[in-house]
Parts: structure tokens; C-alpha cells; sequence
């Protein structure tokens, strides 16, 4: 699956303005404790988190992230946003909870 | 002397030092994002540079949300890269136990942004092949080493 094929037909809204959406998706990784997230997420994974500030830019980069979702209608402030254009990094927003929106895209296969 | 640098490191093919500020959680990452450029760079495989990654992250967040700030020497020799990283300050009380998976005394502010799950030195002493930590009321002092070809741990 590509992010692209996930944002279709998903509660997903895209908050920035990545270059592409076509990167291929790893495997979805919900946490919300950066340590974890460094420690055993992967290149390519979408992550799925409550955490909104800027460090989660931070790793997401660091990791070659293909995506971020922040779950629970997170309101993402524009400094984050425009971080995340840098690099070229897709964020959404959705309304569902991590638990809700991971079994909804795992759903896809 | 560097007790992280084996007896065999001669001069440092690439050489590099950073400030890391106390709480500046914005810039936190730079150091790793860098150490991972040059690693990439030099064409290192990603399971390594994955390994060096992960601990320099890892130290360079303890620099900025437990100490008062404080400095990095980054290294790649000919068979290892090892840093150092030093800080002012307030120092750590129980070594053993701040080692300790899930020990964490993390402030409520550096929770917020995602840090203190007290797997910091844990995931260090994990991906590194060497890890040395001292500390005083004067500062830290933490380095690592990973060896260059020594692939065993591989995340
Ligand atoms: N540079 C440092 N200065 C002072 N205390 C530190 C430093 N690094 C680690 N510590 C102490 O060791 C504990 C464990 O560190 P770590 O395993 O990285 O977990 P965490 O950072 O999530 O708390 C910290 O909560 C803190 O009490
Ligand atoms: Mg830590």
C-alpha cells in the first residue's frame, strides 16, 4: 500500500502540502512515547499518535517516516506544518482514536 | 582519554562538535539528524546508521531535558564512531538506577512532548558496543562506541 491508496476513502484529512503522497507504506506504528518510536519504528511506517508538537517531526524525519496521522482531531500548529513541508513529510488529521483509525486502515490489507 | 575510543582509533576521519541547549526542545534531533547525514554520506548501511541514530537521539534528549545544557563530540574513525556527550549539570544521583528500564524522573513539561518513558540509557546500552557514564553534581559525561563492521545488533 502507498499513502495514497490509504488516504482514499478513510477519515484522513492531509494538513500540508507534501511534494508527493506516493510513498509505499511499511506497516502502521501507533505510539505516543518518542523513545519507542526512535527504538523500533521502521523506514516507511505511517505513525499514528496523539503527540502533537514538533520533536515528532523530528523523529519522523529522522526515521524516514512515510507518513504521520495524528489521531483525536488534533489541532496542528502552523509551525509544524510548515516543518513538515520541509520536509516533505505528509501529515493528517483524523477524528477517530489511534486504536479506531489503525483497525480502519489495517482493514484496507 | 576518551574511555569509549578503543586503543587502536588513530586520528578522527571526520570530526565534529555541537552545543545542545537545556530545554530547547525544538532543535532536539539536530544532533542525530546530522551524525545520520554523515553517516549516510559516507555510505554506511542503514542497520548501522540506524544503531548510531537511535543512541545519539537518545543522549542528545537527556542533554536537553535533564540537564543544564551542555556539549557533543562526534568521531568517525577508521573502525569506530564515538561520541561524547558533556553536560553542566545537575548530574545523575544513582547510575544503576537510572540505567534501569522505565526509571525515569522526566518533568511533567518533557513528558507533554513525548520524552521520559526511562528507555533513553536502556536503548543506548542496547544498540552501542560500548557505553560509559559518570556523572557529579558538575555534569554528566556519557559516551558510546560503535564499531564499524560489527553488525550483530541489528534493529
Ligand atoms: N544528562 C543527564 N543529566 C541528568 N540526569 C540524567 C541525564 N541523563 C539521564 N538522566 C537521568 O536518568 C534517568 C533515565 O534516563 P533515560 O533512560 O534516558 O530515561 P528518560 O530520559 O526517559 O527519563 C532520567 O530520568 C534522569 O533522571
Ligand atoms: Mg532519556
Amino acid at each position: 500500500m502507498t499513502v495514497n491508496e490509504m488516504m482514499q476513502n478513510m477519515p484522513l484529512t492531509l494538513v500540508n502540502k507534501p511534494k508527493t503522497v506516493s510513498r509505499p507504506i511499511n506497516k502502521l506504528f501507533a505510539s505516543d512515547l518518542l523513545s519507542h518510536v526512535i527504538g523500533y519504528a521502521e523506514e516507511y511506517d505511517v505513525l499514528i499518535t496523539v503527540l502533537n508538537n514538533i520533536n515528532v517531526l523530528g523523529v519522523a524525519s529522522l526515521l524516514d517516516l512515510s507518513a504521520v496521522i495524528f489521531t483525536h482531531n488534533a489541532k496542528i500548529k502552523p509551525e509544524i506544518i510548515e516543518r513538515a513541508n520541509d520536509l516533505d513529510l505528509p501529515l493528517f488529521t483524523t477524528p477517530l482514536s489511534t486504536a479506531d483509525i489503525v483497525q480502519k486502515i489495517a482493514s484496507l490489507g | 582519554m576518551n574511555p569509549c575510543l578503543k586503543k587502536t582509533t588513530k586520528h578522527a576521519r571526520i570530526h565534529k562538535e555541537f552545543v545542545i541547549e537545556r530545554n530547547d526542545i525544538a532543535n532536539a534531533g539536530t544532533v542525530a539528524s546530522t551524525t545520520k547525514r554523515i553517516l549516510k554520506n559516507e555510505g554506511f548501511p542503514s542497520h548501522f546508521i540506524k544503531r548510531v541514530t537511535i543512541g545519539v537521539y537518545e543522549a542528545e534528549i537527556n542533554v536537553v531535558i535533564h540537564s543544564y545544557g551542555g556539549t557533543v563530540i562526534f568521531d568517525l574513525n577508521d573502525d569506530n564512531v564515538s561520541l561524547t556527550f558533556e553536560d553542566k549539570g545537575p548530574g545523575i544521583e544513582d547510575i544503576e538506577l537510572a540505567k534501569a528500564a522505565g526509571f525515569s524522573t522526566a518533568s511533567s513539561y518533557a513528558i507533554e512532548n513525548g520524552f521520559g518513558a526511562g528507555m533513553g540509557l536502556p536503548n543506548i546500552e542496547a544498540v552501542s558496543d560500548e557505553m560509559h557514564l559518570t556523572s557529579s553534581k558538575e555534569g554528566t559525561k556519557l559516551c558510546m562506541r560503535f564499531d564499524i563492521g560489527d553488525d550483530h545488533i541489528d534493529s
